[in-house]
């Protein structure tokens, strides 16, 4: 039962990871689009955002399970799962990170401007490190809520942690401890993550507190 | 020399600026007072192009840019590079350390190496009565101290001109007073400055002209102690005795 459970780690985990990382990398260009100024540049991230956030996850799963293909070969429920959690994650997180970064006052871009500071420089020096002090928070929280949605891979037939206590309950008639285990583990991982997530917070706004 | 010429900006259609002519001589310190909504800290802005003018002209040293041709963007960080701002709400980088703060800029827009400017910094921190504030976070430090950072930040850049904006408006009386002493000192050394402000103290004493704005214009300009013993326009007398009312 243990065994279960354990052997389904590694790809909750994993799943969990390679989404937050396309999500991450994702959710850059629709900010950068959202705060560009251009209204056609905003547009469109503003209707990709939109779709994306509003069609359940589940779905969006389905969609790249059945609808992509490589070549002549479908994507793997592995890549379906990334993919699709990815690209939403991309979503919230340009939204968590467009908040975070209109939480930087406009006396900041206006003081490094008058400085003389290039617009990548302002970035880079001043306004993604503010922002991204903001952002920490509500981005380890979505960490944490994808990783519990990484379980809906399993409806595509990812054999991640959920998926193998399925099995197991279903072939044992034994069904309630393994999903409590699976639970168990949920927690282990989430708590000290947000725990953890809590402790820098609170250091960074001790030294920048306004 | 700081020159602007016929200078005009519009928001949304609404005039604040209308052909605005003004030339700041090196080494002078002028101070812009007027009314609410005058527009003094939009022709401030204008001058290092936070504001994009719709017309007009602005020259600062060699540098000159035409607002209603193109210009490159090489053209407006040289004209910047001339200017330094400092600012009512101080605007210091709340991540970085007080010398950080000052070393940063000089690092990025000088080129100058780590070492140069971290002397350069101490050196103009320790001026401001703040040799030991380097290793603190801005948000440690009193708003008098916050603003004489911003003003050593924007120093250390060596620009041609300081301009001003309402730099005591956000401080307490007694505080302002260690800024505007500050400033007084950087004018003593020949320092061009160009000052928003409502001390009329700082601008009688400080400075050699008296710029004064209402509705988007100059209505009158010259010494100081001229205008503000015998003002000759009416909106100039009207806001003298509101401002020296407080
Ligand atoms: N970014 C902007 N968008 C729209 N209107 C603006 C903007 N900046 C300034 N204005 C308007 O332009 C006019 C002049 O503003 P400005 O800030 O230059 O006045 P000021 O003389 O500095 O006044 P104050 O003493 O209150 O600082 C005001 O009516 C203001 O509402
Ligand atoms: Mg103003």
């Amino acid at each position: 039962m243990l065994h279960a459970v354990l052997t389904g780690i590694p790809l909750t985990l994993g799943v969990t990871a390679a989404a937050l990382i396309i999500g991450t990398l994702v959710s850059l260009p629709l900010l950068a689009c959202t705060l560009s100024g251009n209204r056609l540049l905003w547009l469109g991230a503003r209707m990709v955002i939109d779709l994306l956030r509003g069609v359940p996850i589940v779905v969006w799963l389905f969609i790249f399970y059945y609808g992509v293909t490589l070549g002549s070969a479908k994507l793997s429920a592995f890549g379906a799962a990334v993919l699709g959690l990815g690209l939403v994650s991309g979503a919230y997180l340009a939204e968590i990170f467009r908040g975070a970064v209109s939480s930087v006052s406009a006396g900041q871009f206006e003081a490094g401007r008058a400085l003389g500071m290039t617009s990548r420089g302002l970035w880079a020096d001043i306004i993604a490190p503010q922002a991204w002090r903001v952002a920490l928070p509500g981005y380890t929280t979505y960490g944490i809520g994808l990783l519990k949605d990484s379980s809906i891979a399993s409806t595509i037939g990812v054999a991640e942690m959920v998926f193998q206590a399925g099995n197991f309950a279903r072939t044992t008639g034994n069904g309630i401890v393994v999903f409590l285990l699976a639970a168990a583990v949920y927690i282990l991982v989430s708590v000290p993550v947000g725990i953890l997530s809590r402790r820098v917070d609170e250091r960074m706004s001790a030294v920048v507190a306004r | 020399m700081v020159r602007v010429r016929d200078l005009s900006k519009a928001f949304g259609g609404n005039p604040v600026l209308e052909g605005v002519d003004l030339t700041v001589l090196e080494g002078t310190v002028t101070a812009l007072i007027g009314p609410s909504g005058a527009g003094k800290s939009t022709l401030l802005r204008c001058m290092n192009l936070l504001e994009r003018p719709d017309a007009g002209e602005i020259e600062i040293g060699s540098h000159r840019i035409d607002a209603r041709s193109r210009f490159s963007k090489r053209q407006l960080y040289a004209l910047r590079r001339e200017t330094g701002m400092v600012f009512q709400h101080f605007n210091l980088f709340p991540h970085m350390s007080v010398m950080r703060n000052v070393v940063l800029p000089q690092q990025r827009i000088l080129g100058r190496s780590k070492a140069e400017a971290e002397h350069r910094a101490q050196e103009l921190l320790a001026r401001m009565g703040l040799a030991d504030k380097g290793g603190q976070y801005p948000n440690k430090c009193s708003g008098g101290q916050q603003q004489r950072i911003a003003i050593a930040r924007a120093l250390a850049l060596e620009p041609r001109v300081m301009l001003f904006d309402e730099p005591t408006s956000a401080l307490d009386p007694e505080v302002g007073a260690e800024v505007l002493e500050v400033m007084k000192e950087l004018a003593a050394e020949g320092m061009t400055m160009i000052v928003v402000t409502h001390e009329m103290g700082f601008a009688r004493n400080v400075c050699e002209d008296l710029v004064v704005m209402a509705d988007g214009g100059i209505i009158e300009q010259g010494d100081p102690q001229r205008i503000m013993g015998d003002p000759s326009h009416p909106r100039t007398r009207s806001f003298l005795h509101a401002v020296l009312q407080r």
